[in-house]
């Protein structure tokens, strides 16, 4: 096999990692500070794709339709958290079900509005040579953003005020509350960002994967799954997760079909839930 | 100062404490005695708001305390639970930092003045809270508490698995809080050498109902009333 082969698997595959883990990211957030399974997160990636592809429609740079994205999914997110979610704290599998319905309601509401079918940004044509092939930017670029992204969350919840709410308010609910922590603004301001990052997904992602309704639902199973194996430790638990699950995936698709590369992620999962029932990230002493 | 008036309160439907009525007075120290069982820890909850009242109320400096746990915290009561409940993956200084700041006071600060306090939790800032031994947790629990800077402390079985020289300094500690801050102290206890060498009279409790009150001075000559209330 030549090298130039194996580094060009390598690099797509990481960038396939990377795109898994930037569309995960805000799932991790709201279930690991919440405890909350968001099974909307998908149609607010959605939400955020279109948002973007409005924008840039409407003549905004792409680049500053990304803000205005995320702007927008927090602002649904913090809408949703108050009307709905912060009725049903403590109560994982109504979440559940509520969350599912909100996705049904969004992605009707998207089919109304758009139709089924929407017209792709474009990837921007720039590409890298190595050896006989060339690989697309654009999704080595996601390496980046992912990096940027964990970066940006981590120094958020270990280094700001909110960031210590938020961390005490779901490891013991109870004294968070006792020492003067108002955990329902917490929870709004942590389902707002979880929103706002899955948003941010979107937009970035646009280039990628093109706005349509129902592309909440490719993320969503595979996301899902990413945080549950990850377990309490999210953030790096995810990022783990995500680079073995995701990039052994999409190595395993390179050499053989796409559906082996499915079947390695649930087969791979399946087996680490059994060995882990609590995410790989259990016994770890880490703060997140 | 601080008064609970009538309280009733349990879990789902089993009442645990019922009509129990009890007053701590500015700057004093007031311990809360009785056996395993006898519902100190849920008046402790009670107290703090971590329960929700079936019947009664809290009253601080005269007036009805909110229910939510986060308003009375920021009208200056602090609560030690047993078992310490420390958040255990953040550092000791976040632990400490978390309660300063959502009390509205200087986190920096906060935690300068905690290792003023307690120098033996120097060493450990960095380390995760879940690492300490008990005995370090109970102290960080205490230092957590106050952070919020209150003015009414609830401590619920601070001695409960902590070794005999961490008693001493606690009790020590306590003290120096009191007189020099002027907190006033509501401890419960079943260690009843701790309880007599900081405060000055004692509730007893049984059965969820308060039985008698007693100064420090008529419990410690009464040894046939311990035996009888405390089974010591």
């Amino acid at each position: 096999m030549e090298a130039d082969f194996l580094a060009t698997v390598l690099l797509s595959s990481l960038s396939s990692a990377s795109i898994l883990l930037i569309a995960t990211i805000g799932l991790a957030v709201v279930f690991g500070l919440m405890g909350v399974i968001n099974l909307a997160h998908g149609e607010f990636l959605m939400i955020g794709a279109y948002t973007a592809l409005t924008a840039t429609q409407a003549g905004v740079p792409y680049l500053l339709s990304i803000p205005i994205a995320v702007a927008v999914t927090m602002a649904i997110g913090a809408l949703v958290e108050v009307l709905i979610i912060s009725r049903l704290y403590g109560r994982i599998f109504d979440t559940m079900l509520a969350t599912w319905g909100i996705s049904i309601a969004f992605y009707q509401l998207a089919v109304l509005t758009f139709g089924t079918v929407s017209p792709g940004i474009g990837m921007p044509q720039i590409s890298v040579q190595i050896g006989d092939y060339s690989l697309a930017l654009y999704p080595l670029l996601m390496n980046v953003v992912a990096l940027l992204m964990l970066g940006f969350v981590y120094l958020l919840m270990t280094r700001s005020v909110y960031g210590m709410k938020a961390r005490a308010s779901i490891q013991v609910p109870e004294m968070a509350r006792a020492i003067g922590i108002s955990s329902s603004r917490v929870n709004t301001l942590t389902f707002a960002l979880g929103c706002g990052l899955a948003g941010f997904a979107g937009a970035v992602l646009l280039p990628i994967v093109p706005a349509t309704p129902s592309m909440g639902f490719a993320f969503v199973i595979k996301a899902f799954l990413t945080v549950v194996v990850a377990g309490p430790v999210t953030l790096t638990g995810s990022a783990l997760a995500a680079i073995g699950l995701g990039g052994g995936a999409s190595v395993t698709a390179s050499f053989l079909t796409s559906v082996a590369g499915d079947a390695f992620f649930f087969i791979v999962t399946a087996l680490l839930l059994w060995r882990f029932p609590l995410g790989i990230s259990a016994r770890w002493r880490r703060k997140l | 100062m601080f008064k609970l008036v009538g309280a009733t309160g349990g879990y789902g439907k089993t009442t645990i404490i019922r009509d129990v009525s009890l007053e701590v007075r500015h700057g004093e120290v007031v311990a809360l005695l009785g056996r395993n069982g006898v519902g100190k820890s849920t008046l402790m909850r009670f107290a703090s708001g971590s329960i929700p009242a079936m019947a009664g109320h809290v009253e601080i400096d005269g007036k009805v305390a909110p229910t939510a746990p986060e308003k009375r915290a920021r009208l200056g009561l602090g609560y030690v639970p047993q078992g310490r409940f420390v958040f255990p993956r953040m550092t000791v200084a976040e632990n400490i930092a978390v309660a300063a700041a959502a009390t509205g006071h200087d986190h920096k600060a906060a935690v300068a003045a905690a290792l003023a306090d307690f120098p033996m939790l120097k060493p450990k800032l960095d380390d995760l809270a879940g690492g300490l031994s008990g005995g370090q947790q109970q102290v960080l629990a205490l230092a957590r508490a106050l952070a919020t800077q209150p003015r009414i402390l609830l401590l619920d079985e601070p001695t409960e698995g902590v070794q005999p020289s961490i008693i001493d300094e606690m009790a020590g500690i306590l003290k120096r809080i009191n007189t020099e801050r002027g907190i006033a102290i509501l401890v419960a206890e079943q260690d009843l050498d701790f309880c007599l060498s900081i405060a000055g009279r004692a509730y007893v409790m049984e059965k969820g109902r308060i039985r008698m009150e007693v100064d420090r001075d008529t419990l410690r000559a009464d040894t046939a009333l311990q035996q009888d209330l405390l089974g010591v």
